[in-house]
Formats: C-alpha cells, sequence, structure tokens
C-alpha cells in the first residue's frame, strides 16, 4: 500500500489577482485544484468598498466599516480615491462634486488633509485598500505570493506607476499590472474556450476602457484600446445628486457643507442601483441637521440626466473600432465587465451600437480579479496551461515636447508592448551642455493638452557648436504600459545620468520613506523582507535552471554543466545563510553562468516559433506554381 | 534590421497577413516577458529586447507604408527610411487642394462633404496601393537606384493621403465628443 500524498494546504505562498476598483475592490486566487475564486469576508460577500477613513484616535478603518462612517466623517473618509491615481494637485478631478479637503501640496501630487493632522496621498490611501485584501488573502491562504493589479486599458503611465507604487507600500510583490478588459477577457476567453474578434466595454465606477481584442487559441491578442480614466458611475451619480442638492435650496456646488455632498452621493447611488430593476423609485433622504427630503425619480428622468455621459463611451468605440481596422459586423461578441453596465441604458446603448447583443452570462463584478488570479497563476508557473498569452498595447501615444510646444510622437497609441524607440536631438547654442526634454502622454497636438509625465534634464554634453551634439533619448515601455527613459551621447559615445523629475509621481525617495513609515521596526523589516525575497528569487532560479539543464541537455557545451553545477551549488549554500547580499551575488554569478546556455536555448526557441514557415510556404508555393500554370492553359502546339 | 527577417518572412508587399499574425504570436509565445518571468535576470533581458524587436517588426510589415519603406530599404533606398522626401509638385498641388476643401467643410462644420472627401481619397489610396502591389512584385531583386525612385514617389503618395485619412479621423472625433 503506497502512501498518499497530502498537499499542505498552507504549504507555498499563492500568487493572487486584485481588482482594485473605483467603487469596490476584490482578491482572487486559482486553487490548487478547481476554478479560480474570488475571496469572501465574514458575510460571504467579495466586494470590499474602495473607502478608507483616516479617524482622529490615529487608526485607519477600511471597506464597509470605512462606508457606514463616511457621512459621519465626510472628510476624513476617501470614497473612490482611484480617480485621484497619478493626478496633479490642480487636477480637474480636484473640481468636481466631493466633500475632501485637499491639503496645500508641497509636491505635485494631490493630497488630502484629514483627521489627526495627516496628510495623505492618493498612492498611500490605495495602499491601505490593498493591506486589507491581503489580510484577507492571507486568512484564507496562509502566505500569499505574488500578486497582479489590475488598472483599466486607458490608464497613463502616471497611474500606472502610482497603482504599482501603492503595491510596493502595502508589501506586495507586484508581478504584473494587468489591464482590466483583457483581465476580464481571459476570465471569459478561458471558460467559454472561443476564438474570434470581442470587444469588452467596461463602464466601471470611475472609469471607461473599451478594448477590441482577438483570441486565438489561449493567445489573447489586443488590437486596439480607448477609453475615458475620467468617466464612470460616480459621474452618474453626481448628475443625480446635484439635482437633490438643488432640492434641498443649494445653488452653488461650491457652498455645500461636505456632509450633505456625502448624503445626496449616497442617495444617488442608492436610486441609480433601485432603477435597475425599477421604473420608479421614491427616495427618502435623510438630510444632515434637517427633515428629511423626499425625492421621487424615474427612469426615464435618470436617463435624460446620464444619457449624455453614456454618449461619451460611443466617441472611444467607434475609434478603437477604427484603430484596429475592423467593423461591428465581424465582431463575434461584446463583453460586459463593470458595475455600471447594469444601468439598463448603459445595455441599450451598447446593443445599438455595436448591432448586437452584450455577453452578461459573467458576473460583471468578479470577472476582472478572476482574470487578474489567472494571470498571476500563469505568471507563477503554476498555470495550467503553457499557450495562454496576454498581448496588450500602449493605450495613449508617448511624445515630447518639440519646439513651439507641439508633440513629436515617439510611439503611437495601440503599440504592442513592450516596445521601444528611439529619438535623436541636437542643440541649437554653441556650447549648449545641457538639454531639456519634456515627455508627454495624449492624442492632442499640443503638448500642454496632454499629459505631463516627465521632464529631463540631460547634462554634461561636451561643449561644442550648435547642432552637433547628438543625443539619443531612449524610451522602453515594458509589459505594464510604464515608460523608462534612457540617453546617450552619440558622438563622444557616453552614456549621460537622466535626472528624472516626475511630473505626477512619487520619486523613489519618497516611497522609500512612506514606506519606512509604515513600519514600526523599520530597518530590520526591510532586511528581513529583502532576506525572504532573496530566497524566494534564488529558490525560483535554481528551479528555473534545473528545469532548463533537464530539458536542453543536448545544448550543453562540453564542461557547461560542470561550472553552472557548481554555480548552483554555491547559490543553495548562500541561500541557507542569512546574508541577502551575498544571495544575490551568487544569483548573478548563476546568471553568468548560465548566460551562454540560454541564449542557445533562446535561439532554438525562435527557430522552432520560425519552423511553421517552412510547411506553410511550401504549401503556398506549391498552390502558387499550380495557380499560374492554371493562368497559361495548355502550351500553344508549335 | 530587417524586419522580414525578424519574422522569417519572405519580403514582399502584398504579405499574407494571416501568416504574420501566426508567426508573430508564435514567437511572442517563445520570447514574451510573461513566459520568462522565473528566468534569470540576463535571460531575462535577452528575451525581452528580442520581444520588443518582434513587436517592433510586426507593427512595420502590418503597415502599408512602413512596410514598403521597409522593402525600399531592402533594396537600398536610403530614401525609404524618410531621410529626405521627394516632393512631387503634382502631388503637392492636389493634396493642398484637398486639404483646403476640407478645412472648408470643417468650418462649415459640413460632415457629409468630410464623408465625401475622405471616399474619395480612400479610393485614391487603393489605386495607388494596387499599384504598388504590381510594381513591387515586378522589382528584379537587383534593382538600380532609377528603378526604385518611381515607387519612393508612391510611397510618398501613400503617406499624404494617410495623413488626409487621420486628419478626417480627427476631425470626426471632435464632431462627435461635442
Amino acid at each position: 500500500m503506497s502512501l498518499m500524498q497530502i498537499h499542505d494546504p498552507v504549504g507555498a505562498p499563492r500568487p493572487i489577482g486584485i481588482d482594485l476598483g473605483t467603487t469596490n475592490s476584490l482578491v482572487a486566487y486559482v486553487p490548487l485544484i478547481g476554478e479560480a475564486t474570488c475571496i469572501r469576508d465574514c458575510d460571504l460577500d467579495p466586494l470590499v468598498p474602495s473607502v478608507v477613513c483616516y479617524r482622529a484616535d490615529g487608526g485607519v478603518t477600511i471597506g464597509k466599516d470605512a462606508q457606514r462612517l463616511a457621512q459621519q466623517l465626510p472628510q476624513d473618509t476617501i470614497v473612490s480615491v482611484k480617480r485621484f491615481m497619478g493626478r496633479g494637485a490642480g487636477d480637474a478631478e480636484t473640481r468636481r462634486l466631493g466633500p475632501y479637503r485637499f491639503a496645500a501640496s508641497e509636491g505635485p501630487v494631490v493630497t488630502f488633509a484629514v483627521a489627526g493632522d495627516r496628510v495623505v496621498n492618493p498612492v498611500e490611501v490605495s495602499a491601505e485598500i490593498l493591506r486589507e485584501l491581503k489580510r484577507m488573502a492571507e486568512d484564507e491562504l496562509g502566505e500569499v505570493g505574488g500578486v497582479v493589479i489590475t488598472v483599466p486599458a486607458y490608464f497613463d503611465d502616471a497611474q500606472r506607476q502610482a497603482t504599482k507604487d501603492a503595491g510596493k507600500l502595502a508589501g506586495l510583490q507586484v508581478l504584473r499590472l494587468l489591464n482590466e478588459p483583457t483581465a476580464a477577457a481571459l476570465a471569459y476567453g478561458l471558460t467559454e474556450r472561443q476564438n474570434g474578434t470581442f470587444v469588452v466595454y467596461d463602464l466601471g465606477g470611475g472609469t471607461f476602457d473599451v478594448t477590441v481584442l482577438v483570441l486565438d487559441n489561449g493567445v489573447f491578442q489586443v488590437r486596439a484600446t480607448g477609453g475615458d480614466s475620467q468617466l464612470g458611475g460616480d459621474d452618474m451619480d453626481r448628475a443625480l445628486a446635484q439635482r437633490f442638492l438643488r432640492a434641498m435650496g443649494f445653488a452653488l456646488e461650491a457652498h455645500v457643507p461636505p456632509g450633505h455632498v456625502r448624503v445626496a452621493l449616497d442617495a444617488a447611488r442608492a436610486v441609480k442601483h433601485a432603477l435597475t430593476e425599477q421604473t420608479v423609485v421614491e427616495a427618502e433622504i435623510e438630510v444632515p441637521g434637517d427633515k428629511s427630503l423626499a425625492q421621487r425619480v424615474t427612469r426615464e428622468e435618470f436617463e435624460a440626466l446620464v444619457r449624455p455621459l453614456v454618449e461619451r463611451t460611443g466617441v472611444a468605440c467607434r475609434r478603437a473600432l477604427r484603430d484596429a481596422g475592423i467593423t461591428t459586423k465581424e465582431l463575434d461578441g461584446v463583453i460586459l465587465v463593470g458595475g455600471s453596465t447594469r444601468v439598463p441604458l448603459v445595455r441599450k446603448y451598447v446593443s445599438e451600437l455595436f448591432g448586437r447583443e452584450p455577453l452578461t452570462d459573467i458576473d460583471p463584478d468578479q470577472v476582472v480579479a478572476i482574470g487578474a488570479a489567472i494571470q498571476a497563476d500563469l505568471l507563477a508557473g503554476q498555470g495550467p496551461s503553457d499557450d495562454v498569452l496576454l498581448l496588450d498595447v500602449l493605450p495613449l501615444s508617448l511624445g515630447v515636447e518639440a519646439m513651439g510646444g507641439v508633440v513629436e510622437k515617439i510611439l503611437p497609441r495601440n503599440t504592442p508592448i513592450p516596445a521601444s524607440a528611439a529619438q535623436v536631438f541636437t542643440t541649437y547654442a554653441d556650447n549648449q551642455t545641457g538639454f531639456e526634454l519634456h515627455v508627454v502622454q495624449g492624442e492632442r497636438e499640443m503638448a500642454e493638452a496632454c499629459r505631463s509625465l516627465a521632464r529631463f534634464t540631460l547634462k554634461g554634453i561636451p561643449p561644442m557648436p550648435a547642432g552637433l551634439a547628438r543625443l539619443q533619448v531612449r524610451f522602453d515601455v515594458d509589459a505594464d504600459g510604464i515608460l523608462k527613459v534612457a540617453a546617450r551621447e552619440l558622438t563622444t559615445g557616453i552614456c549621460q545620468s537622466v535626472d528624472v523629475k516626475p511630473s505626477y509621481g512619487l520619486s523613489d525617495a519618497d516611497i522609500e520613506r512612506m514606506l519606512l513609515e509604515a513600519y514600526d521596526h523599520a530597518e530590520t523589516d526591510i532586511a528581513v523582507r529583502a532576506l525572504r525575497e532573496e530566497r524566494v528569487e534564488a529558490e525560483r532560479i535554481v528551479a528555473a535552471t534545473e528545469g532548463a539543464l533537464a530539458a536542453d541537455a543536448a545544448l550543453l557545451l562540453p564542461g557547461e554543466r560542470e561550472v553552472i553545477e557548481a554555480a548552483m551549488q554555491s547559490l543553495r549554500a548562500a541561500a541557507g545563510g542569512g546574508d541577502h547580499h551575498v544571495i544575490h551575488t551568487r544569483i548573478e554569478d548563476l546568471d553568468l553562468a548560465c548566460k551562454p546556455f540560454a541564449g542557445r536555448r533562446m535561439d532554438r526557441s525562435i527557430a522552432r516559433a520560425l519552423s511553421g514557415r517552412n510547411v506553410a510556404e511550401v504549401e503556398r508555393d506549391t498552390a502558387n506554381a499550380k495557380g499560374i500554370e492554371s493562368h497559361l492553359g495548355p502550351r500553344p502546339e508549335h | 534590421m530587417d524586419p522580414f527577417a525578424t519574422l522569417g518572412l519572405v519580403p514582399r508587399f502584398d504579405l499574407d497577413q494571416g501568416e504574420l499574425e501566426s508567426r508573430y504570436r508564435e514567437l511572442q509565445k517563445a520570447l514574451h516577458p510573461d513566459k520568462h518571468t522565473g528566468a534569470p535576470a540576463s535571460q531575462r533581458r535577452m528575451t525581452l529586447n528580442k520581444a520588443v524587436e518582434v513587436n517592433e517588426a510586426y507593427r512595420t510589415l502590418r503597415d502599408d507604408i512602413k512596410r514598403a519603406q521597409a522593402l525600399l530599404a531592402l533594396h537600398g533606398n536610403a530614401q525609404a527610411s524618410g531621410e529626405r522626401e521627394v516632393a512631387d509638385p503634382e502631388l503637392l498641388m492636389e493634396v493642398m487642394e484637398l486639404r483646403e476643401a476640407l478645412g472648408e467643410a470643417k468650418v462649415r462644420r459640413d460632415l457629409t462633404e468630410v464623408k465625401a472627401l475622405a471616399a474619395r481619397v480612400d479610393a485614391l489610396r487603393a489605386g495607388v496601393r494596387s499599384g504598388l502591389v504590381a510594381a513591387f512584385a515586378a522589382l528584379p531583386a537587383s534593382a538600380a537606384a532609377a528603378q526604385l525612385s518611381p515607387l519612393a514617389a508612391q510611397v510618398s503618395r501613400l503617406k499624404y493621403y494617410q495623413r488626409f485619412l487621420d486628419e478626417v479621423s480627427a476631425i470626426e472625433d471632435e464632431a462627435e465628443a461635442s
């Protein structure tokens, strides 16, 4: 009799997927056996309201409890913080209807003044939500491994960077940022096993995305994406809340006390939800310090209020279809994602726009988190299939400000990522030793109308006459859609340091400081964490190397295996010790030892990918040859 | 970098789109960073650089104008890289007139006229494109510079038409948004 092998359910850290939403957030994972699933709280509810309340006693309350405090502490309770991610202090969002107290910020980032004389920025607020989700996941799974966090496809570089920073601040190992529509398609596509061209229409609490993608046997290739990162259910709530505030006797939004704003927004959301099923709602609104206000809202009235918002989505949809080079007739399906797609007007509008009934058989609230969990599982190498791959695009064009404030596009929108591009600039004055570069993102012609991502100062150019220096600036966009810039002076060949001043972001120093503040015993904690991370990394790399050696022994040169084995052995020894620096060095040593072997493996896999060509080509050539013969017809007889 | 070689395709203007797509996906299955998350740093860098190169080649070959320029570059035509444009006076006149008409239609907010102009330019573009298909097919492997310049001129024409159509799209977007 053999012993059955029993898996320890709280053994290895499990990768998780997080949907960090405007209104609600969710965390999901793929169990060892079974389908991806959302983790639920004690009420069996997977939705964690994205609400953070900073209490006067210095503590923080998150989720449903924070939601309950919102009306009582409207200025200390941050709702829909996602709308502020990566935004500047003077951003339009700060002027929209809301109860907040914006702090006079020293830096470029928008900040909230909350109870206990605290000033918090959107990254810190989001990190609180992420920490709560991490806690939920740890309760269920023991230790959590890497995490995939979803972002709206239309998020720009600053918003993506802010999201990644929030993950870091929450102590999460962020494997990837994943676009929400792509995540939804992954969850949907893997269940339905369908091939074809699909549109994902994702209208959430605060953001709108539309993505056109092709599903081909496990490959999810995004062809085009578009949207509006400041359009969602919140704007519907605001439109209705303004009507309620007028009914309460307020003429100007600017003079409305924060408590009234919160009450009106909450009432508007409740009415909006009720109007999904009902055609008329009688609302009883508890006005602070006054008698309650009765409001009757018909679905027709609500639809008249929000129709302009819904119609705004059409512009992005038509553009995405055009960018993808397809018409609505060529579509195989339209997938609805996001809570706001429950609004009947939205469904009606979408079916008219695309000329077909959208697919709604998946829960629009959970599908993104499920997709994120599947992707996290794949990235951690624990996924079921090797054939699944997500190919995404850059959502908004990247460019630099040229003479006269005009944008010169470096990488256009819908460029497949990862991508890179280089541009050569020159000096315009004699002996100019510095060069200012302004990087922007957006579709508008003038730089001032686009999002300013960063201003770079290239220094140390050797003095020479104007127009002689050749500065090559390289833009690299990674698979997360995040940009890195490097510069080089070509005539001297010297790599120049790039001075990065993020226009609307946190510097690495800011993140480091916030991390330190977040820990009580910061230094030891960080060292402990570094050690743990290096050990995990060491384990991963040893496993990957062993796998490669076993699979491709034939590609090894004489003596090569011994060198690699030795490097692996000393890495194993280092991982047993307590010095993360030593582990790091040994990882690099092993990496170096494997490099030529890894190069041969890559070349072979490319050759394999290309080998399909020969068959197809031969077939086509034969077909062409026949084609020519048939055109020539029988040879003349003389 | 020769984008055809990167994707293992025979250089031709009249490319089989289906084959391009499937070749692209096969290569990314081998190279995309998501397939190398557990790998050591230098291996990740190596495959990442290759994945970027494949993306770039794919972007070039998917686009008529860029693909034509890549072909001309393979034939040794420096103009293909867009360093110096051939300024054909006849083309300039034609385009100027079209743009003027478009500008006027834009001011009048006459979307019907905008669409009509777009249809006209689209037809012109289709004509030039099929001309290029034939011209590239007939081009000998060792074509001389004199044989290349008429093709380069046609590619510039294609570029002007494309820019015009992009402007039309921008006008339509604006009209919809307002």
